[in-house]
């Protein structure tokens, strides 16, 4: 399991349960952001192992976010989260630079171990 | 301008002209073989000499007579006969300004003095002891007007009012100069050689001047000439085209004279062989004779743009026979002999001008060179012709053709009010349909950001109570809160397809061809996509229209159809986005049913294209779609 989480969500709600989340399966979560300009500027900061990113933000597009984060020196890896479906995205998902996408609904920490495990 | 004022004019143009051939007999026939200047002059015969007033007059034959007097009486005996036969039309005043300026004033170009010049300053000097310099230069000044007013005449030509702001500028700044530059010349050549003028006049440059000033204004003239030829219509070249073809002798008749005025000075300082002077002065001397085509050409491209009546008979004719909408320009242009002849339809419910088509066109303003003319009660007008400004003066054959054809542009309007109506029908219902869209694109949003945020958060926290119920053991707590999440998980999900349905997000997201293949994903009948589109993005209401064909489509075919396998084809070609969803079912669909298949053919409408669908009974549905694409 990533030890330093950085939780990216403008739905503060969203941000609490998900912390609790992580905390369940043993993960220390080092930030929270609720835009895609925070999160870029969180990340270079904080240098987490990994990012929950909601796709669906007020300022920058999720998908540009990962894109941006995955050609840092030392990218973290990068989960894609959103309260719609992959196929509300289409080919848009593949080749962002994430590891992968959990559909809000599906978050458990059974999903994410298997798609991290993965 | 009254009657009396017209007489007036008339009449004291032919006193000039009068007594300019009496003049000009006079001195022939009193002294046989010419006359010899004798005037006694108080500045000394040196400055006489200089100023060119005595040159050309010390001997005087008959040729030299005739030579003279032709341009002038050219230009005034044509502006007689084309004001009588266009009394509105300013150019037959003009023509006859040109005239008297000819025979009155000294030329500036020449320093050819007409005999009445001679004898006005003869009479001046022997009567009222006035000097011959100060009268050499007010003729110099009536000359330098005559030729602002050719200048003025060729701008002005054939409507005889300046029409561009360009030309009014040019005109006005014309009159202002050239007779300044004239009696400026005039003074340098008339005054002491010790003085600053005079010094000026033993410059040929200097002395040259006026006439290449003058050659300027006329070259420049007639490139204006000739961009009117360029830009007007087949009315405007009709009356344009003898002038174009006089100008050019023109420009001949003044060349010599500004070589010989610099020839001559260097032939003075001995570098110019006098045989060369000799020559160019015959040319010069004969040259005034090219300028009789000018007014020749003036007349007869004004009588050229008279039009015949007979042309509004053939228009009758015409009409009897039975003109559609769309013949009434073309004959109307044809009589007129105006191929840039517009008709404009009014339309009283919307409030403007409309081409045949229906779609608005304003009226040019008064700056234009195109002029207009509202047909009908100027409250409630029919329609309005859009012409040449040189047909404005034809107002009576105007208002014959428009008579002719009131009946037939009545009609017309009409038909062209209806073309309208529908226009701004088929644009209304894009615009609704826009408005649709991007509504559910806002409910859409709305769900997706609200109810849904909220459930799901709430779904995240029902897992970790579950998570923590478990934890502790309390295993009842654990089933009932999973119960729950069942629950809330079939809400979210209806939640899901019902904001989908509203507006699905991967269309704006990613294209129609994702969108379709999606929609294919989910259906329960296998859906076979194939697409030439890629990842081309149409334009929002393009693939919003097909998307829903699909969607529909897919929808009709899993209830209705009983088909095992459906097939999308997505085109583009020439221009047109194709779409064509087909099955293997029962077929029998019928479109004016009340299916949602009739919204869809509207829909398509809207953007421009057409739905087609084919069903008949055990043979599956076709259903093709094309929109135009760009």
């Amino acid at each position: 399991m990533p030890d330093r989480v950085l939780i990216v969500d403008d739905h503060a709600g969203f941000r609490a349960v998900a912390r609790r989340l992580l905390q369940e399966i043993g993960s220390q979560v080092v930030g929270e952001a609720g835009t895609g300009a925070q999160a870029l500027a969180e990340a270079r900061r904080l240098r987490p192992d990994l990012v929950l990113l909601d796709i669906q933000l007020p300022d920058l597009d999720g998908l540009a976010v990962a894109k941006a984060l995955s050609s840092e020196p030392e990218p973290p890896t990068v989960v894609l989260v959103s309260s719609r479906d992959a196929a509300d995205y289409g080919p848009r998902l593949d080749g962002c630079g994430a590891l992968g996408f959990i559909a809000k609904a599906d978050l458990s920490a059974e999903s994410l171990t298997a798609l991290l495990g993965a | 301008m009254t009657a009396v004022q017209r007489r007036v004019i008339q009449a004291g143009v032919l006193a000039v002209v009068a007594l300019a051939c009496l003049a000009e007999l006079l001195y022939i026939f009193t002294i046989p073989g010419g006359i010899v200047w004798q005037l006694e002059l108080p500045g000394g015969p040196d400055v006489v000499l200089g100023s060119g007033f005595i040159r050309s007059f010390s001997l005087r034959q008959w040729p030299d007579v005739l030579i003279e007097l032709a341009p002038g009486l050219a230009f005034a005996f044509s502006g007689l006969i084309a004001w009588s036969v266009r009394p509105r039309n300013r150019v037959g005043l003009l023509m006859m300004g040109v005239g008297v300026g000819l025979l009155v004033g000294i030329q500036p170009t020449t320093k050819g003095p007409s005999a009445l010049s001679t004898a006005l300053g003869e009479i001046l000097y022997f009567l009222a002891g006035i000097d011959p310099p100060f009268v050499i230069d007010a003729l110099l000044l009536v000359g330098a007007l005559g030729v602002v007013m050719l200048i003025h005449l060729l701008l002005a030509f054939p409507g005889g009012r300046l029409i561009s702001k360009v030309d009014l500028a040019l005109v006005r700044s014309f009159y202002i100069v050239l007779p300044l530059a004239a009696v400026l010349v005039g003074a340098a050549t008339n005054s002491p050689p010790e003085g600053l003028l005079g010094s000026l006049s033993s410059n040929v440059f200097v002395y040259a001047a006026p006439n290449l000033i003058y050659l300027a204004c006329l070259v420049l003239g007639s490139g204006l000439v000739i961009r009117r030829w360029l830009l007007g219509g087949r009315a405007r070249r009709r009356s344009l085209a003898p002038v174009f073809w006089s100008v050019i002798p023109v420009v001949f008749a003044f060349l010599p004279w500004s070589v010989i005025e610099i020839a001559g000075g260097l032939s003075q300082n001995g570098k110019v062989g006098a045989s060369y002077f000799d020559a160019l002065s015959t040319a010069a001397h004969l040259s005034p004779l090219l300028l009789i085509a000018l007014p020749v050409g003036f007349l007869i491209g004004l009588l050229r743009t008279g039009l015949d009546m007979s042309s509004i008979g053939d228009l009758v004719v015409r009409l009897s026979s039975g003109l559609t909408p769309e013949q009434l320009q073309p004959a109307l242009a044809r009589a007129l002999q105006d191929p840039s002849l517009r008709v404009l339809y009014w339309l009283p419910t919307l409030g403007w001008f409309a081409d045949l088509d229906g779609k608005r066109v304003e009226l040019p303003g008064p700056d234009s060179e195109r002029a207009v003319s509202v047909l009908g009660d100027p409250s409630a007008p029919v329609a309005a012709l859009v012409y040449d400004s040189s047909l404005v003066h034809e107002g009576q054959l105007l208002d014959t053709a428009a008579a002719a054809v009131n009946m037939a542009l009545e009609n017309a309007r009409l038909q062209v009010q209806l073309r309208a109506q529908l226009e701004e029908v088929r644009q209304s219902r894009v615009r609704l349909v826009e408005a649709a869209d991007s509504e559910r694109q806002r409910v859409e949003r709305d769900l997706h950001d609200g109810a849904q945020q909220q459930l799901v958060t709430l779904l995240l926290s029902m897992q970790t109570a579950k998570n923590e119920a478990l934890r502790q053991g309390d295993r009842r707590v654990a089933e009932l809160i999973d119960a729950n999440i069942s629950s809330l998980r079939e809400a979210l999900d209806e939640l899901r397809e019902l904001a989908r349905g509203i507006h699905p997000t991967i269309l704006s997201q990613a294209g129609l061809m994702p969108a379709i293949q999606s929609l294919a994903d989910r259906s329960p009948i296998p859906v076979d996509v194939k697409g030439e589109l890629g990842d081309t993005r149409l334009a929002p209401p393009i693939e919003a229209a097909l998307y829903f064909v699909v969607a529909e489509a897919i929808t009709n075919a899993v209830k209705h159809s009983k088909g095992k396998r459906m097939w999308v084809q997505v085109g583009r070609n020439l221009g047109l986005a194709t779409i064509e969803i087909s099955d293997d079912g029962v077929g029998g669909a019928d479109v004016s049913r009340g299916s949602g298949l009739l919204g869809l053919t509207d829909r398509v409408a809207a953007v421009g294209g057409r739905l087609v669908v084919k069903s008949d009974a055990g043979r599956g549905t076709t259903i093709n779609a094309e929109v135009p694409c760009g």
